[in-house]
């Protein structure tokens, strides 16, 4: 694993371990989606520093499964008895990224679907929550007269 | 008076006449009528307390603040989002404003097969009456209906499928579209800004930050004990036990079986928990050549019911506006990443209506996980699984009548249909499994169902527990169906009628 966690950052953390939170920082690039000029990544954004600022908070039950679930998503020894990839996903190139994701989503295993959809659920709603990510979709907030 | 646990010192010990868990329709409509009997009412609501001034209208500010785990609970596999409401008010301070009675062929079902006594049209008529002149409830003139509203009626009359405006409990709205975000300027006659303070203007307690545990019946008396709850950090400050001859349970069809399961009480017949229903529903994002501004004006102002009991089997669908803003948008379109991305840039030009499935034979259930919080699980039965995709295929026509150029499903894999002709071929190689089409529930009932049968319902027909004399429960989990409608009405109807009950029957039921 090449990418190391800012300092900063890894203060910051209350949930993810510093492992957990780059698994969920690259789950959230891909889910999210690349950015076309000027718009913002989900790392701009700060996806999955507000996905651990939520998970901290969230029942006991979700912080256990959700920790399971980086576990089970990201281990080299499970990438391979589901889909025979030799890498974690953090270390995986982009497309093969989304061939996995694609993968769980699409799963004949319910689980994995389950799975796909916690992550889906916890990527997208941390992105456009933030009013950052609305310009791009000519969303200009709540009407507020 | 309002209390938060903001301004909590110490452990809490209080007693009351009746103590109230919930302060949605069924606690809040509870505690207005015994509070102005000259009951000492003490309710505890485990969410916060705002003002409308306090709301902000953002998705993030109402998620974190005024929705159960930030709108995103749901089943144990994640196949239905079960949005609920958790704050003062409960999910009448964050729903859409949709008032409709209760149909009359739901109380007759109701009255034949539960025997369930003194809750037929006639007999609710008044309190309908009623609360539809309290909440000032009324239909809008057609112009106030926003391009999704319109969507519906202008689709379904053109297809010559009965479509019309529905109730909703505003005044001076100004047609904001934050409903469902907590209404910043107080038109939405929600719970918190009508029953809540008529309550305390009688003399009722609410206690805001208070989740309650357990249950306890010691002889005629009964202790609620529970947690004092930081409202910021989420985390239990103190202990409270309140101490009353009536309790009142109206903590939704979640919560009300998961707190009498906890407590180990009212269960003799083995129901409590069993019979969720979920009012299931699933949505349609329609494209369209002009903006549709799917977050902008009125969330639901029209309804089309041309399919609700049509066969006579109490089944059926309707169809609904839903506000799409942002984050829900993004939740509900197919797929992600650089697809997903794409359809979110076409997302101001997009028109949402949602399908809901009045169910007849989907089976769900509310039991405790390991650490004392609620476990959902819900199976879909086959025929509202029919209807469910009959509510899609029709739903998509009359998108299609209003002007859609392509219409997307909530599949996980990207279904979608550019002409009626491929509606029904595209339909039938879509996956319809768990998470493989995203399915929502605003109006989880009939938990702890309501019947004359202590061997077949949990409460009788004035929502008394048949196991405990004093304990009541008061809200969705006592319908002993689906309704088929949004369910505010009902449910404050029942209350009111039952919390009248007890209110003229107080000495009888705690001697």
């Amino acid at each position: 694993m090449s990418a190391r966690v800012p300092p900063d950052v890894a203060k910051q953390l209350r949930f993810f371990s510093p492992h957990e939170y780059l698994i969920m920082q690259a789950v959230a690039e891909r889910i999210v989606g690349a950015p076309t000029s000027g718009t913002p990544s989900a790392s701009d954004i700060g996806v999955a520093l507000r996905a651990d600022v939520f998970l901290s908070t969230a029942d006991p039950e979700i912080q256990d499964q959700f920790h399971q679930l980086l576990t089970v998503f990201n281990a080299p020894l499970f990438t391979f008895l589901f889909d025979f990839r030799f890498s974690s996903f953090i270390n995986m190139k982009s497309e093969d990224q989304d061939s996995y994701l694609e993968d769980w989503m699409t799963s004949i295993v319910g689980f994995r679907r389950t799975g796909f959809q916690a992550l889906k659920r916890t990527s997208l709603s941390m992105f456009y929550t933030e009013p950052r990510s609305w310009k791009e979709i000519g969303f200009d907030g709540m009407d507020t007269r | 008076m309002i209390i938060q646990s903001k301004d909590i010192t110490k452990p809490v010990r209080e007693s009351a006449d009746v103590c109230i868990i919930g302060s949605g329709c069924g606690g809040g409509a509870s505690a207005k009528i015994l509070s102005e009997s000259g009951k000492k009412v003490i309710v505890l609501e485990e969410g916060g307390y705002f003002t409308p001034k306090d709301f902000q209208p953002t998705e993030e500010f109402a998620y974190t603040n005024l929705y159960r785990q930030r709108a995103g609970q749901a089943t144990d596999n994640l196949a239905v989002t079960v949005l609920q409401g958790k704050c003062v008010g409960g999910s009448s301070t964050i729903n859409w404003t949709t008032s409709l009675r209760t149909p009359e062929f739901v109380l007759e079902n109701w009255a034949r097969d539960f025997k369930v006594q003194g809750l037929s049209l006639k007999d609710l008529d008044p309190y309908f009456n009623r609360i539809e002149d309290y909440l000032n409830i009324h239909a809008e003139p057609d112009e106030n209906h926003n391009a999704q509203n319109r969507l519906i009626l202008d689709g379904a009359r053109k297809l010559g499928y009965r479509a019309k405006a529905n109730g909703r409990n505003t005044k001076d709205c100004a047609n904001l579209g934050a409903c469902g975000l907590g209404c910043p300027i107080g038109a939405k006659l929600s719970v918190d800004i009508t029953y809540i303070p008529d309550a305390v203007k009688a003399g009722a307690t609410i206690f805001s930050g208070f989740r309650a545990e357990s249950i306890e019946v010691k002889g005629g008396r009964k202790e609620v004990l529970g947690t004092v709850i930081d409202q910021a950090t989420q985390k239990p400050k103190f202990g409270f036990t309140i101490e009353a001859p009536i309790v009142i349970l109206s903590a939704s069809a979640i919560f009300s079986p998961l707190l009498l399961l906890k407590s180990k009480l009212a269960n003799s017949s083995g129901q409590v928990g069993k019979h969720l229903t979920f009012h299931l529903t699933s949505a349609l994002l329609g494209l369209f050549d002009n903006p549709m501004y799917p977050s902008r004006g009125i969330p639901q102002s029209a309804l089309c019911d041309e399919f609700i009991n049509k066969n006579g089997d109490s089944g059926g669908f309707w169809m609904e506006a839903v506000p799409a803003t942002p984050t829900l948008a993004s939740l509900a379109l197919p797929g992600f990443g650089a697809t997903h991305r794409a359809l979110m840039h076409q997302y101001q030009n997009m028109g949402a209506t949602i399908v809901l499935v009045k169910e007849i034979d989907s089976e769900g259930s509310v039991t405790v996980n390991d650490n004392g919080r609620p476990s959902i699980s819900y199976s879909v039965g086959p025929r509202d699984m029919q209807y469910l995709k009959q509510g899609i295929k029709t739903t998509a026509e009359v998108q299609f009548a209003a002007g859609a150029k392509e219409i997307l499903t909530l599949h996980a894999r990207t279904t979608s249909f550019k002409s009626v002709d491929e509606i029904t071929r595209v339909l039938s190689r879509a996956d319809w499994g768990t998470n493989e089409i995203a399915l929502y529930s605003a109006h989880p009932l009939g938990t702890c169902r309501m019947g004359e049968d202590p061997r077949s319902s949990v409460v009788d027909s004035r929502c008394q527990a048949h196991d405990v004399k004093g304990l009541f429960v008061i809200d969705g989990s006592v319908t002993p169906t689906s309704l088929g409608v949004n369910p505010q009405i009902t449910i404050l109807a029942i209350a009111e009628k039952s919390a009248a009950w007890i209110a003229e029957n107080f000495d009888q039921i705690v001697r």
